[in-house]
């Protein structure tokens, strides 16, 4: 494979939605992108969900479409399984950044994405797109959907047993593929590095990540999904139909036990959400959502709320002190009920979900030289006016990588981003007598 | 019934898309596809998880190039979500098969069959083979089509100089783009103009503001219009007319004299800047330091009594002259902002206790209250102040009696949660010794620093209790000799459902946000308002800034609820769509617009008659094999498509392109043919 050194106006660094959305705004402008995404596709976690609030819309339905247009667009060079290593000033504005493209041991511009190294592969490995409920090969295509449907080898896990080689129609694969490093020469830069969830074993007190029916939100998502694991919500210890389901809200949020002190802002209405979509796949199951402030903010979210209220759905005011199991597996709740006199029960239940919290994905301060704030997300110097503008000038910052927010909210973050950078092209371009000031005013 | 005909050359590749489930739960889509492959022409009949993906897509485009498929038919979402999707793909395809993009037709499968009949499996399957015969149908008759190219004027015009519009026309004009900012109002600024400090940093938000001003009228792109609004509209994106009509300010550049003229004039008015808790005259500034820097004459109340002409002449004309001028804009950003909800006499108290107040009145009522120890209001001190949330906003349908116009407004404002909080902590800042109670359903400080403000309140003895959304306190007069002229009675679900009642000196209601009314630029526009009232983006997912209109984009609270640092962030992205726009200089319009058939055009001009759009089809003098008559002639680019000359044609010489009466009628025929039979049901 050759790489060729790319210069482009603006490096977007990560593949998510908030980054994509940035790309294509830029790149509908006439403005030349590169796109670098560490894993293998993009997508970021968008492409995992199910269905998404309020819409209801198919979550990939509206997710691939963008991915396939920042695949196809004439201004976008789409840098995937890429990882930035160093960052310079190029002379007379703008960075210079040594890109790393990790192998694929797969040569990308043959493999067409047939899957037929995939389907001989001996390796099953646990996938982590599914939440560890699927297996995969170690040689396969990311997921079904992936962009761009090319495959690759996890070489950690695999044998080398050559059976993919024989098997692949076009000789794509190539044992022997090294890292290449290249550079990118870009105007400005955009940070839209995402979120990573609360680890499962964050929290002792709700079973450490070892109760096998206590499972995180993003696990339910992938049940939930159409292109999920088993096809149906099916609890992980026994495989059975759950009839009692309970979330558990800021699991892992506005907790000081954690550290994370703020709020995730997207748990209370993608559990509303699953608990939609659950009582749609299983009507007859009781569910029940333990929360301290129901925050259904969005626009058409308060409306949500009141459906799923009106459906049935179980709303109880109460701090979930403990999760621990019975004999049977199931989990136990021990639940102050704060509207029922703080009394303390315990309610078994069949399968819990932990509305866990988003957190920081990436820390930018050592390679990109932006600081970061005390809650670990990218620091906003002037975060009412100019939301995307990060202390390091030329240096953008959207999505989650900007603190906890929805889709909408990373699309909006996303234009502003683009708007941002654009301006600033513009600025260094033609000099302005007010840039200087307004560079003052910003990042003093 | 007529047998569907084969059409010469013409080869069909048809998609069925599962939709991940939204379509296969209900639809039987491999039994739909095995149905289509019998018909004519239809050369491939696929399936897919999600036809829109880029697998899906590559599907479509190895067919075109290597089963040599010239058009397309889809069955999937609605077409306003993927038609443009597979479009592109024939497009990108096209290039190597010379396929144009419009060789298409788009059928809706999810919200016109597994939606809407999802008790129905085995019926749903029989309606989607139905509706793709008809688009099958259609295919065959479809002709390649080509967009109109226009220049754009490099030109938007923003509505509204709250924070959303200033830094939508900001972000605009340092893109480059020409910018004209209208606002209503004698000052720019908006709402946020009236606040102190903001949360969720304590910013002067004055200061802020000030600043965005300053860059926004420095820069040379920029030319700001108050007084101003949007009076009419014609054309289309990229080249729009508006008409624009200005007030005078009745005050002009050089005028110095305002403290004197302000003490003459006898005209004295509720301020609106302090929510009518102070008074103003009728020649004023909305607050010292608002842009522009000249006062300006109240039209409303000026009764031009000629006293503030004696303090100095110049510069003074005490008669209201309303201008109007047109500009050529290519887009225009509709950031007209919102309105604080007004309680009705008598709801929590409000208008009949003078206790009782709204929260943006709180905000400059402390803004006005000076550095004394106590907080005084009414002429006593204030020992005990209430926050009630949720005022006008999480009504509940059946439980809460409908606002005057019928809606019951059941969304969150979004905002008014961290408000109260960030208040609160200032009360207890400025006057410790106040007790606080804070009123609520739920605290909603979702945003990246509002949990603090939350805590730092709890932490500051902020008194909560808790409501339920349907049972909401009661603000009642205390009974005699109580030492609080009011009690808030809260069943309070912190202390098990018990009906406590809490004293009030103040009650401070945290009204919520209502859009700024803009009917007249709802219809002027030809965009729409939710059921909330607020403007309607496209897609609230995937085009949150655009509306339906082509050219109209929302910034800020003119959409929905949102503090400061969202109305920026909208306006910014705002500004990205329009530079997305209007940055290459022209724009392309869809080709579905009307064309005349001359030789079957006898020149009745019954089609002018009806058409709604100015010119949009005129008659005009053509010339044909040396003959001259009237005709009929379409200008592509003041057509929308709508078909109204095509009912109205005595003589069937009109059709809408990609929509022509042939191929209704083709439609129709596929609609009533039998359903093809299969060889065997999977
Ligand atoms: C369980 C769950 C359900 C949800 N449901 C909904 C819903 O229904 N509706 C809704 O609106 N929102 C929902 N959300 C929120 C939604 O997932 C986020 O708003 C959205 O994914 C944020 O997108 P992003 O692009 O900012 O981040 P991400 O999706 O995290 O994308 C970041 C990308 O950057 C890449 N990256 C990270 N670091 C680097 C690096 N250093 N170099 C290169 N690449 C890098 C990552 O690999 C990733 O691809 C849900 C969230 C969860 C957890
Ligand atoms: C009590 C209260 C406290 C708040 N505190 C905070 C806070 O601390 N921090 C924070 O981030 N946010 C806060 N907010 C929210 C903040 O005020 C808004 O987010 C912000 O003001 C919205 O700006 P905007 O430009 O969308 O609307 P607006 O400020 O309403 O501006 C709209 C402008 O458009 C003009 N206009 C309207 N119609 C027309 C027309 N037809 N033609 C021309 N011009 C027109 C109006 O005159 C106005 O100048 C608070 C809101 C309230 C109610
Ligand atoms: S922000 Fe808070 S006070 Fe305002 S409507 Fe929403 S929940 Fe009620």
């Amino acid at each position: 494979m050759t790489v060729k050194n790319v210069h482009v106006d603006v490096l977007v660094v990560g593949g998510g939605i908030a980054g994509m959305q940035s790309a294509l705004d830029l790149a509908d402008q006439g403005y030349r992108v590169a796109l670098v995404e560490k894993e293998p596709s993009i997508g970021g976690k968008m492409i995992m969900l199910s269905k998404v609030f309020p819409t209801l819309d198919c979550c990939s339905c509206i997710t691939t479409p963008k991915m396939s247009a920042v695949a196809h667009h004439d201004n976008i060079e789409l840098l995937t399984y890429c990882d930035v290593q160093a960052i310079g000033d190029r002379p007379g504005g703008g960075f210079v950044i040594d890109v790393v493209q990790k192998p694929r041991y797969v040569d990308i511009d043959t493999c067409t994405g047939c899957r037929q190294c995939e389907y001989v592969c001996p390796i099953d490995l646990p996938s982590q797109f599914d939440r560890e409920l699927g297996a995969v090969r170690a040689i396969r295509v990311p997921f079904s959907t992936a962009v761009p449907q090319k495959a690759f080898l996890d070489i950690d896990n695999c044998i080398l047993c050559g059976k993919c080689q024989q098997a692949c129609p076009v000789e794509a694969i190539d044992f022997a593929q090294q890292p290449e490093t290249f550079t990118v020469e870009a105007g400005a830069i955009i940070l839209a590095t995402g979120f990573e969830l609360t680890p499962a074993g964050a929290k002792a007190e709700y079973g450490a990540g070892e109760l096998l029916n206590v499972v995180d939100a993003l696990v339910m998502e992938r049940l939930l999904a159409p292109t999920g694991p088993y096809g149906h919500v099916l609890r992980p210890s026994d495989g059975k139909e759950p009839d009692s389901i309970a979330y558990v809200q800021c699991a892992g949020s506005r907790d000081k036990t954690l550290g994370v002190e703020y709020c995730s802002r997207v748990c209370c209405m993608y559990a509303i959400k699953q608990a939609m979509l659950l009582s749609g796949a299983l009507p007859l199951a009781d569910i029940t959502i333990y929360y301290m402030d129901i925050r259904t903010f969005g626009k058409g979210h308060e409306q949500f709320y009141q459906n799923a209220k009106a459906m049935g759905i179980e709303f109880v005011k109460g701090k979930v002190a403990r999760i621990t199991e019975d004999e049977d597996k199931n989990p136990v709740v021990r639940v102050e009920l704060i509207e029922d006199g703080s009394k303390v029960v315990e309610r078994a239940h069949d399968l819990v979900v932990l509305s866990v919290g988003m957190l920081p994905g990436y820390n930018p301060k050592s390679l990109y030289g932006v600081p970061v704030a005390d809650d670990g997300f990218a620091a906003i110097p002037a975060p009412n006016i100019r939301p995307s503008v990060t202390p390091k000038p030329g240096i953008f910052v959207t999505g989650a990588a900007a603190g906890p927010m929805d889709i909408v909210d990373s699309i909006v973050l996303a234009g502003a981003a683009a708007a941002e950078a654009a301006a600033y092209l513009e600025e260094v371009r033609t000099p302005s007598p007010q840039r200087a000031a307004i560079e003052e005013a910003v990042h003093a | 019934m007529p047998e569907p005909r084969s059409n010469g050359d013409v080869r069909i590749g048809v998609y069925v898309c599962y939709c991940g489930g939204n379509i296969s739960d209900v639809v039987d889509c491999e039994q739909v596809a095995a149905a289509l492959r019998t018909l004519p022409n239809v050369v491939v009949a696929r399936t897919d998880m999600s036809m829109c993906s880029d697998a899906g897509q590559a599907l479509i485009e190895t067919d075109i190039l290597e089963h040599g498929i010239n058009r397309v038919v889809v069955g999937a979402c609605a077409p306003s979500l993927h038609e443009r999707t597979f479009r592109n793909t024939i497009a990108r395809a096209g290039l190597d098969a010379g396929l144009n993009p419009y060789l298409y037709h788009h059928v809706g499968l999810r919200e016109q069959v597994s939606w809407v009949h999802q008790g129905n499996p085995q019926k749903a399957t029989e309606k989607a083979i139905r509706l793709m015969m008809a688009g099958i149908a259609k295919a065959r008759m479809l002709e390649p089509l080509e967009p109109t190219v226009l220049d754009a004027e490099q030109h938007a015009l923003v509505i509204g100089g709250g924070v959303a519009g200033l830094r939508a026309a900001w972000d605009i004009a340092r893109r480059g783009i020409r910018v004209t900012l209208i606002e209503k109002s004698p000052f720019l600024g908006g709402h946020m103009a009236q606040l102190e400090t903001t949360f969720p940093a304590g910013e002067d938000a004055r200061a802020a503001l000030g600043d965005l001003i300053d860059q926004v009228v420095a820069h040379p792109l920029v030319t700001v219009h108050t007084r101003a609004e949007l009076t009419g509209v014609s054309g289309y994106v990229g080249n729009f007319q508006a008409q624009i009509t200005q007030q005078s300010r009745g005050v002009s550049q050089g005028f110095t004299h305002f403290a004197e003229a302000a003490e003459v004039c006898p005209v004295e008015v509720p301020d609106e800047f302090d929510y009518g808790m102070t008074t103003r005259k009728a020649i004023y500034r909305a607050y010292p330091g608002a842009y522009p820097d000249l006062p300006a004459i109240d039209w409303a109340h000026c009764d031009a009594c000629g006293k503030c002409l004696s303090v100095n002449g110049t510069g003074l004309d005490l008669e209201n002259k309303p201008a109007t001028f047109d500009l050529n804009v290519g887009a225009f950003v509709v950031a007209t902002g919102f309105r604080p909800y007004e309680p009705r006499r008598g709801e929590y108290g409000y208008d009949e206790h003078p206790e009782v107040i709204t929260l943006p009145q709180m905000i400059r009522l402390l803004a006005l209250a000076g550095d004394g120890p106590d907080l005084l209001w009414n002429g006593r001190t204030v020992k005990n102040v209430a926050l009630i949330h949720c005022v006008g906003s999480r009504e509940i349908p059946g439980v809460h009696e409908p606002q005057p116009d019928g809606q019951v407004n059941d969304y969150c404002s979004r905002v008014c949660c961290t408000a109260t909080l960030h208040l609160a902590t200032e009360l207890r800042e400025r006057y410790p010794h106040l007790n606080i109670f804070d009123i609520h359903e739920d605290i909603r400080t979702y945003g990246r620093g509002h949990e603090d403000i939350y805590t730092e309140a709890a932490a500051n003895r902020v008194g909560f209790l808790r409501f339920h959304g349907d049972e909401r306190p009661d603000v009642l007069p205390a009974p005699d000799g109580d030492s609080s002229p009011l009690l808030v009675r809260v069943k309070d679900y912190l202390t098990w459902g018990e009906e406590l009642d809490v004293p009030a000196d103040l009650v401070v209601l945290a009204t919520g946000i209502l859009p700024s009314p803009v009917d007249d630029i709802i219809s002027l526009l030809k965009i729409s308002a939710g059921t909330d009232r607020f403007l309607l983006e496209v897609h609230p997912k995937l085009q949150p800034v655009e509306t339906a209109v082509p050219g109209v984009v929302l910034a800020g609270t003119a959409q929905g609820p949102m503090n400061i640092q969202e109305a920026s962030a909208a306006a910014s992205a705002a500004a990205a769509k329009v530079a997305v726009l209007l940055g290459q200089g022209s724009v392309k319009l869809e080709p579905f617009v009307a064309r005349v058939n001359h030789a079957l055009c006898d020149g009745s001009g019954e089609c002018v008659a009806v058409c709604a759009y100015e010119d949009a089809i005129t008659l005009q003098t053509v010339s044909d094999n040396g003959q001259t008559a009237q005709k009929a002639v379409v200008t592509p680019a003041n057509c929308v498509g709508c078909g109204v000359c095509v009912s109205a044609c005595p003589n069937h010489a009109i059709d809408v392109q990609g929509w022509t009466l042939a191929q209704y009628d083709a439609m129709l025929d596929a609609l009533a043919a039998p359903l093809p039979v299969l060889e065997s049901a999977t």
